[in-house]
């Protein structure tokens, strides 16, 4: 059975209004990457925002283990699938262990605080990104990619067999990009972890594919899924020029350990 | 480390409102004397006789500690609610009143002069009544969508507010210049001088219900702060736990409110206070906004009797005190991460 199955959902954010994505069906597996990939607007998010609970669909279901995530209640949700924000407007300057407690809530009680074993588990969901010296931090002074590897670390504290990533690497410099990614990688590999993630860069989809990982990458266009496979299989130049109207050209160059780096150039767009 | 720190700062918060309280009990035109003072409390609490004048336990029991009481208590609750709305709506410029619970008040004690002539009970019982609906109306306008989203709340109570202070407006414009008029103008400026213990008993009850559900619930309020959607996410039933805290909120400053007129400040800069001081996880900061403003009130009702002869209300020392009060702090402690 697969973790979570996506069965001919379809939604829109009015009852009369148009479908944001619709009939829309795949499913995912335990221990695997699954990119939704299209341009903005095309549904991304909202299908994320489905899979979390966040909007009920118009039509279709959605199964986490055979069971309707409709009939879960908030913090059932919480203990299955995590989220990680495209972006966190921060206000209140918290310090960075007590941002990462908080992914513990969905444990608590209403009128408690997490325990000293909640705080543990913070502390190395901490450890897991790397930024354990910086715990005492107001998080409001960290950096963009720090602030990211938080709440990546957070989602961590949730203890979730999925975390749902919407676009986690929006907003990030060169470097902060990439440790980001490698962050990803290092847990889907070594965790266990099912990540579900919203991109519009095809090269992400090839640098999980590049570091071996288990990916599959869903194309969304018209309100669909126009083809569902590894990014080698899909991202084409083609179907590039279809979703995005832009003109690419596929590059490949041989590393060092006999495998193979692909990348997508975008040459020009399509008038 | 951490734990006794805790322990430290827990202890801290307890003792420093009652050492405030017992401070106060000297305060006041007529000099009492620290044995009298402590001789008067020693046979109240233990049920004996003394032979002090009749009048030294008036001052203290009935006049000077019912009205230390009641200012612990106000202070406490607007700066609690404050810092629980702030979180709730992510907003460091939100104050206690933000859903209208004090304009709505303010309407309520100034319709039951009017008509019921200043009778204690019928104006707390409006003003609690008025500030419970307005925020209540706030609410309902909020709800445009089903999901009550941060920013129609607030819409929703700045409109309300701006209805009741043209209410509050229209009520003095036909009341009684002579009897009436003063007697709103007051009262709107806050005051504890009508302190009872009878007083104490009947707000206390809205008041201690709100606090000790915020205290319950203050943790969460870090979740919420996060928005509707990450705290979805991290497992918190919206609905519920952003009713809790605001229910308790309202329910703490309309206790409030009530007895003690529209007192400003307090509930909008110390939470800012108190943020600086213990940092901004809930869990401390809002026993400590609790605290914080129980302190600031008592000494700023003490400032107001040594000050003038006469009542000077409390509306207007709480921002002359606390104004100069704020920028030393903030200057101290470099504004705790802001």
């Amino acid at each position: 059975m697969s973790l979570l199955e996506i069965i001919e959902a379809s939604f829109a954010y009015e009852k009369t209004g148009n479908n944001v994505f619709q009939e829309m069906s795949t499913s995912i597996e335990p221990g695997e990457i699954c990119c939704f990939m299209g341009p903005n607007g095309c549904g991304k998010t909202t299908l994320l925002d489905c899979i979390l609970g966040v909007h009920k669909l118009r039509k279709g279901r959605i199964l986490f283990n055979g069971k309707d995530i409709s009939s879960f209640r908030p913090g059932e949700i919480a203990r299955h699938i995590a989220y990680v924000p495209q972006s966190h407007e921060r206000t209140f300057p918290y310090r960075v262990i007590d941002i990462v407690k908080m992914g513990r809530a969905a444990y608590t009680g209403r009128f408690s605080s997490p325990s000293a074993q909640d705080k543990a588990i913070a502390q190395q969901a901490l450890e897991l990104v790397g930024l354990s010296h910086l715990k005492h931090r107001p998080y409001t002074q960290l950096s963009g990619g720090e602030g990211q590897l938080v709440m990546i670390a957070r989602a961590l504290a949730q203890k979730t067999p999925v975390i749902v990533m919407d676009e986690p690497t929006a907003h990030l410099d060169f470097k902060h990009e990439m440790v980001v990614l490698e962050t990803i990688v290092r847990l889907v590999k070594n965790s266990g972890i099912t990540v579900i993630m919203a991109t519009h860069f095809p090269n992400h989809a090839f640098y999980f594919e590049n570091n071996e990982l288990n990916i599959r990458v869903a194309l969304m266009h018209n309100k669909k899924i126009l083809a569902l496979g590894s990014p080698s299989d899909v991202i084409r130049e083609e179907n590039m020029k279809l979703i995005y109207n832009v003109n690419t050209k596929m590059v490949s160059c041989p590393l060092d350990n006999e495998s193979e780096l692909r990348q997508l150039i975008p040459v020009g767009t399509i008038i | 480390m951490d734990t006794t720190r805790k322990k430290i700062i827990y202890t801290v918060l307890i003792i420093f409102p009652l050492l405030f309280m017992f401070a106060s009990l000297f305060v006041g035109r007529y000099p009492l004397s620290l044995s009298a003072v402590t001789e008067v409390l020693w046979t109240r609490f233990s049920m004996g006789t003394t032979d002090l004048p009749d009048m030294y336990q008036t001052i203290v029991w009935d006049i000077r500690l019912p009205r230390a009481i009641l200012g612990a208590m106000v202070g406490g609750c607007l700066a609690i609610s404050g810092a629980a709305f702030q979180g709730l709506f992510r907003n460091p410029l939100v104050s206690s009143g933000i859903l209208g619970v004090s304009s709505g008040a303010g309407f309520g004690a100034a319709l039951a002069i009017i008509l019921f002539s200043a009778s204690t009970s019928a104006i707390y019982l409006s003003a609690f009544a008025f500030g419970t609906v307005a925020v209540f109306l706030s609410y309902m306008i909020g709800k445009v969508y089903n999901a009550t989203p941060t920013i129609t709340l607030v819409l929703g109570g700045v409109i309300v507010s701006s209805v009741f202070s043209a209410l509050i407006s229209f009520a003095k414009y036909v009341a009684d210049p002579y009897e009436q008029l003063p007697t709103i103008v007051f009262w709107l400026m806050g005051s504890l001088t009508s302190a009872r213990y009878q007083d104490i008993m009947v707000a206390g009850i809205p008041m201690a219900i709100g606090v000790l559900g915020l205290i319950g619930i203050r943790w969460r309020i870090n979740v919420l702060s996060m928005g509707n959607k990450e705290a979805h996410a991290l497992g918190i039933n919206l609905k519920i736990d952003k009713g809790i805290v605001i229910i308790c909120a309202t329910l703490a400053t309309a206790g409030a409110v009530c007895v003690s007129g529209v007192i400003g400040w307090v509930g909008l800069v110390i939470p800012h206070i108190a943020r600086m001081i213990v940092g901004n996880d809930n869990k401390v900061l809002i026993p400590a906004s609790f605290s914080i403003g129980a302190c600031f009130l008592i000494l700023v009702d003490d400032l107001g009797r040594i000050i003038t002869g006469s009542e000077m209300p409390l509306g207007i020392l709480t921002a002359l005190v606390g104004g100069p009060f704020f920028v030393w702090l903030l200057k101290k402690t470099k504004g705790g991460g802001w």
